[in-house]
């Protein structure tokens, strides 16, 4: 990947490059064609290619190979452990605890079967960094809760939810526990105790891998509702051609993210504490949103404030006079009214600070040099858009 | 994604600034969005003389605000008044869903300078 192409990307939590050994692997999938149901020979290949993608997945997750199953995304994993999940207790609904700060494609279908089915939810309330207490998940669980969804790592700050205890008290409880992990994967080492829980969603092109593939890790199969009903691909629950071109990057990715995250992990840190240390010198008086303690979030990402100044418009500076891409707290919506971030929002940051926020996320591409000419292009861009703002 | 036309007045505002002794001065806000315009301006000769801007707000409601500016800068009053919905609308070219706000924001500009001035003409 050359380092010219991607200079000034700052958006890694939205996607990430395909790696140059993603992408070799999968233009050699793009020869192979069988289909990897049929019983011929010509279709060894396109079936020992599955396989393979997921015995990487499994060994990235350290779980077994039957437990692992393919998805189109991380929002298709989400949704399936969900409803798939909570299929059998829909003529029963009970209780369902999750975070105010899921991904959307946690949130809407926990509110689906709140709405539809009659389930009952709680959302736990982050505290002002960003993180769950897990007092408050104690506090939450009732006789007849059945199911729980926390996610590993948020997307827009980077915090680490208390996601080994939350697993391990649900799975005493015998509670169903899922965890959307799609933010953690590729990004920091997992805690041991993720296996606990009884479903774990990840995405492929948040760690280098292709869009259109992703995965779901389920404890025990047998208990979860079929997805796609047909051919009985995927052990009869995701029915469907696989998505070989797919699975050979997801493979590659799983691979190399399995042999070099420690690598990755520090190189995010190093980044981590220069960018906060140039942002806090910056003299724009930066406010940080997310943990201060830079071991409760993941390294890569980093979500702060400029006060006085929109984030919206600092981002479209940004891109316009330095080709940087950043993601922003809050933004203009139709007619009149703006959509802020729900996650500042549960942060209970106030309006101004979520409307000045932005979000950097970086990658393994990233550099120090590029870090360093962010900062002077933020700097220039704020003095900019102080200045459109402020008599003189 | 923004339009060139945004874009060129959102990076380059060549309006931006106070008047000195100003004849008139006017605020155009969205109080869900937060966006915050101020003009101040000078006439003469029943035209606009000079005029300036100050803006807190995304960056097509910067762009709307540098877009105002140009277009009734030396023009008179009767003809700014003259000005159709349909004409003023389509001083901001293509817009975005999310950016069509700043239509209402470019219409209140409007009605505001000719309120303000006709104010001061009673």
């Amino acid at each position: 990947m050359s380092e010219t192409t991607l200079s000034g990307y700052f958006d890694y939590n939205a996607t990430t490059p395909l790696s140059n050994s993603v992408k070799s692997e999968m233009l050699k999938a793009l020869d192979i064609y069988g289909n990897a149901s049929s019983p011929y020979s010509r279709a060894q290949e396109s079936k020992a290619l599955v396989d393979s993608a997921r015995e990487n997945m499994a060994q990235l997750m350290g779980a077994e190979t039957s437990q692992m199953f393919f998805t189109s995304c991380g929002s298709e994993a989400n949704n399936w452990a969900i409803k798939g999940s909570l299929a059998r207790h829909a003529k029963n609904p009970g209780h369902i605890i999750t975070t105010a700060i899921e991904h959307p494609s946690v949130l809407e279908p926990i509110a689906y079967m709140e709405q539809v089915h009659g389930f009952s939810v709680t959302r736990l309330v982050p505290d002002v960094e960003g993180r769950v207490r897990e007092e408050d998940f104690l506090s939450a669980l009732r006789p007849n809760t059945q199911f729980v969804s926390v996610m590993y790592a948020n997307n827009e700050t980077g915090a680490l939810q208390p996601i080994g205890p939350i697993l391990e008290e649900a799975r005493r409880r015998a509670i169903t526990s899922h965890t959307d992990a799609v933010q953690a994967l590729g990004k920091c080492t997992l805690d041991d105790r993720i296996l606990a829980a009884d479903y774990v969603s990840f995405s492929a092109h948040k760690f280098y891998g292709p869009k259109g593939i992703g995965g779901l890790y389920v404890r025990r199969p047998g208990e979860l509702a079929q997805l796609i009903h047909g051919g009985g691909q995927e052990m009869g629950l995701r029915a469907g051609t696989e998505n070989l071109v797919g699975m050979a990057g997801l493979a590659r990715a799983s691979e190399d993210c399995t042999q070099l995250l420690p690598e990755w992990e520090s190189h995010y840190r190093r980044l981590r504490h220069r960018i906060t240390r140039k942002l806090q010198d910056s003299g724009l008086g930066i406010e940080f949103n997310g943990p201060q303690d830079p071991s409760k979030c993941v390294g890569n990402t980093i979500n702060f404030s400029v006060p006085g100044v929109r984030g919206e418009a600092l981002a479209a500076l940004l891109d316009h006079k330095h080709q940087t891409q950043v993601s922003i707290g809050s933004a203009c919506s139709n007619n009149k009214s703006s959509k802020s971030s729900h996650v500042l929002v549960a942060m209970g940051l106030g309006d101004e600070r979520i409307q000045s926020a932005i979000r950097m996320s970086f990658g393994r591409y990233t550099t120090e040099d590029e870090l360093d000419r962010f900062v002077n292009n933020l700097h220039a861009c704020a003095e900019q858009l102080l200045g459109i703002s402020t008599p003189s | 994604m923004y339009s060139p036309l945004v874009i060129e007045h959102f990076s380059n505002p060549s309006y931006v600034g106070d008047v000195p002794n100003p004849d008139h001065e006017f605020e155009v806000g969205n109080s869900v969005c937060g966006d915050r315009i101020r003009i101040q301006l000078n006439s003469e000769s029943d035209k606009v003389d000079q005029i300036a801007f100050r803006a807190w707000g995304c960056a097509t409601s910067i762009a709307t605000a540098d877009i105002f500016c140009k277009s009734v800068t030396g023009k008179s009053y009767t003809d700014i008044e003259a000005r159709s919905e349909g004409e003023i609308r389509d001083l901001l070219g293509e817009l975005d869903p999310p950016q069509k706000h700043c239509i209402d924001i470019m219409m209140s500009l409007h009605s505001l300078l000719l309120k303000n001035v006709l104010k001061e003409d009673a």
